[in-house]
């Protein structure tokens, strides 16, 4: 009796089932092409469908599936898919560098489209994002900059005076060390999330040489020895977070946001996400780019989100004409009207809702500088020598060397990191 | 006059308390995850960091549970789990006796080297499958189907079979001979006779299909494509976006969907402790 009672419901389930995700795919008569996207706080998954509608109407032989993952999971699927050669999505963010290989070359489609090519989009993220080996593997989605953010209700209990955008990094430093107040467990700001940034390239630091032959005399180079010896002194105030602090309080590694705005963390270095995030909280707050060196070009670590057609699709027609749309003006003033997205195409940026307020001028300028990405595209052996050369950053930031001791540091890694940068080389070019 | 008996209880009481004391300091620091999780579900966004930390939040926020299932279709995403988990279970009850049986029981030649052969593929990290899995069960046409989360279940799981066979060779070969001779076949014996005597394995192997399935996030992430199949252990990464998590929401919404499994281990636990004891896998 309790076998048939269980293989009952067994099979009411097993029947539950097949009449949901056991089932095969109808087909239409229209073509079908798979979107992949993600839910973010600049283009919500309302938004996003909206955008299919809206395609969808204007392009009736196009059906748009779109399919939205988590933000967490979006990385490991596409590996997947693109690892296995199939099941891929004919459009999807190609935000891994490392995928570029399998996207379509867009080229003969953007030389014959004529309302779409490089100078719609900001010039920055065109070379970084879009063009790869002399090829176009995609079009770049909106903006995002590293810069930094200033909790103005800390800075007035201070009574400390807020920074000002010609700020230095010395500034920065003395900034820490006033607003920290360890009984209120309040950190006067971040550490940088890694070296050869933004900060390390406003002193004129770079890892190699620009031809990526040589690791000495750059990474163990008076610029970098600055650099490093400035973070020395950075986390020598006491009035940051130490890494442990971040790895508990930070936000599963996208930034204190969290923190600044509880008013613990008086400066951080966050994005235009993390602005959002901080003008729905209502927190007062400022914006000035990461601090400069006097007499040094100045740098912002920015970034756009490559969106591509997947090489294997049978659709590239189709897929291009969906690409375009999305990731062009009328897409991307789309997203920016139904969310909050900020266009990577100056024209639709300037059609901003609130482009007029403090914070959002502020961020526009700080697009206006020198981006890290140039540098770091351009080299891709960056990640291999700086892991070769990593024990720097972690003895500064856990302090276990003394100030004076950074150049020898820097010196003993110079040798594993030009090691590195010669295998590397030989992998993936200069 | 206090009685040998009553002596040797007041003399116990000392080391007793002192044992009790450390154990509910030792639950209590092991509960303080969850109690956060409790506290932080019922607070608003920005007051989560707020310093002091608060443990009972002056107003509590009920509304994040709401709010939770208002974002996302987690009751749809925890009957998908169930689902999932159903016929999880079902597969590995069916395969697992089956199987064990044959490596505990029958003769066949090759039978060792098959089992160390079916024992070395726990050894084979689960990442290094996932491709040539997906190449296949997209070759199958089974991508965004429930199948590729569900059919490895009906093919044995080798931790399972394991556990099993390690079991069942405890138990008499006199019982398969006394049966055999009453005239029982092959299917009787396992059914009649050896499986009655297996349920410290069985309630292992249901307990952690359900444990596993549950939780599961990688396998329902790469083969699942459509939003209303997901289980709550995609569902709930949702809550994470590019640049913030909402912390309250998801503490709630993971308190929920943890609900099922905490259910499951209090009333399993006997079992499920007394099953692993028994199959010779407690530390």
């Amino acid at each position: 009796m309790k076998v048939r009672r269980l293989s009952f419901t067994l099979s009411i389930v097993l029947l539950l089932a097949m009449l949901g995700p056991f089932g095969a795919a109808a087909q239409g008569d229209v073509v079908t092409i798979e979107w992949w996207s993600v839910a973010s706080e600049e283009y919500s998954e309302e938004a996003q469908r909206g955008l299919v509608e809206q395609f969808e109407a204007e392009h009736p032989g196009i059906k748009v599936n779109l399919t939205i993952l988590p933000e967490s999971g979006f990385t490991e699927k596409m590996t997947t898919t693109l690892g296995a050669g199939e099941g891929a999505p004919d459009v999807a963010f190609f935000w891994d560098n490392n995928w570029f290989p399998q996207a379509l070359d867009l080229t003969p489609y953007i030389e014959a489209d004529p309302d779409l090519g490089p100078e719609t989009y900001f010039p920055g993220f065109w070379t970084t994002r879009a063009v790869w080996q002399d090829k176009i593997v995609g079009l770049p989605l909106g903006v995002g900059a590293n810069f930094v953010m200033y909790n103005k209700a800390v800075f007035d209990a201070a009574g400390v005076p807020y920074p000002a955008e010609d700020w230095t990094t010395d500034d920065y430093n003395a900034l820490v060390a006033q607003l920290a107040n360890p009984e209120q467990r309040i950190w006067g700001g971040d550490t940088p999330r890694g070296p050869y940034r933004a900060i390390w390239q406003n002193y004129g630091a770079f890892p190699y040489s620009d031809d990526s032959m040589t690791v000495d005399g750059y990474l163990n180079g008076p610029e970098s020895v600055a650099s490093y010896t400035w973070l020395w002194d950075l986390v020598a105030t006491g009035g940051t977070p130490t890494p442990a602090d971040l790895e508990i309080l930070g936000t599963e590694g996208t930034g204190p946001v969290d923190l600044f705005i509880a008013g613990r963390l008086a400066m951080a270095t966050l994005n235009q996400g993390h602005m959002l995030n901080a003008v729905e909280a209502g927190v007062e707050f400022g914006i000035v780019p990461e601090p400069q060196v006097p007499g040094n070009d100045r740098y912002v670590n920015a970034w756009s989100l490559t969106a591509s057609v997947w090489a294997g699709t049978e659709h590239p027609d189709e897929a291009y004409e969906f690409l375009s749309y999305w990731v062009g003006p009328e897409g991307q003033r789309y997203l920016m009207e139904h969310g909050n997205l900020f266009p990577s195409i100056p024209s639709a940026l300037e059609e901003y809702e609130g482009a007029d307020t403090e914070y959002a001028q502020a961020f526009f300028r700080v697009l206006e500088l020198k981006q890290v990405a140039e540098w770091a595209n351009a080299h891709p052996c960056k990640g291999t020598v700086l892991r070769a050369a990593n024990d720097a950053w972690d003895l500064v930031m856990l302090g276990e060397i003394g100030r004076d001791e950074v150049q020898a540091t820097l010196d003993s890694l110079a040798p594993a990191a030009q090691a590195a940068l010669d295998e590397c080389r030989e992998r993936l070019g200069g | 006059m206090i009685n040998p008996q009553s002596a040797a209880l007041l003399r116990r009481i000392p080391g007793r308390a002192v044992t009790y004391a450390v154990m509910t300091v030792l639950a209590v620091i092991f509960m303080i995850p969850l109690l956060w999780m409790l506290s932080t579900s019922l607070k608003t966004r920005w007051e989560i960091m707020a310093w002091p930390p608060q443990w009972v939040p002056e107003t509590p926020y009920w509304q994040n549970y709401a709010d939770a299932f208002a974002k996302y279709p987690l009751a749809r995403f925890m009957l998908n789990s169930a689902i999932l988990v159903v016929l999880n279970i079902a597969g590995a009850l069916i395969s697992v006796p089956i199987i064990s049986f044959g490596f505990a029981r029958l003769r066949m030649p090759g039978k060792r080297l098959l089992f160390i052969l079916m024992l070395s593929t726990m050894m084979i990290p689960g990442q290094i499958k996932l491709i040539p899995l997906f190449s296949f069960y997209n070759s199958l046409k089974l991508i965004d189907t429930y199948w590729p989360l569900i059919l490895p279940s009906f093919f044995g799981e080798p931790f399972f079979i394991f556990l099993m066979v390690q079991y069942m060779r405890t138990i008499p070969q006199d019982l398969d001979e006394a049966a055999r001779i009453d005239g029982a076949s092959t299917w009787t014996i396992l059914y009649r006779i050896i499986l009655p005597l297996c349920k410290p394995p069985l309630t292992v192997t249901i307990v952690f299909s359900f444990l596993w399935t549950w939780n599961d996030f990688i396998h329902p992430l790469i083969y699942l494509n459509s939003f209303e199949t997901y289980p709550i252990s995609v569902g709930l990464a949702f809550f994470r976006g590019r640049y913030s998590v909402e912390w309250n929401l998801f503490m709630a919404a993971t308190l929920v969907s943890i609900a099922p499994i905490l259910i499951v281990y209090f009333f399993a636990q006997r079992y499920l402790i007394g099953g692993l004891a028994t199959a010779g896998l407690k530390g």
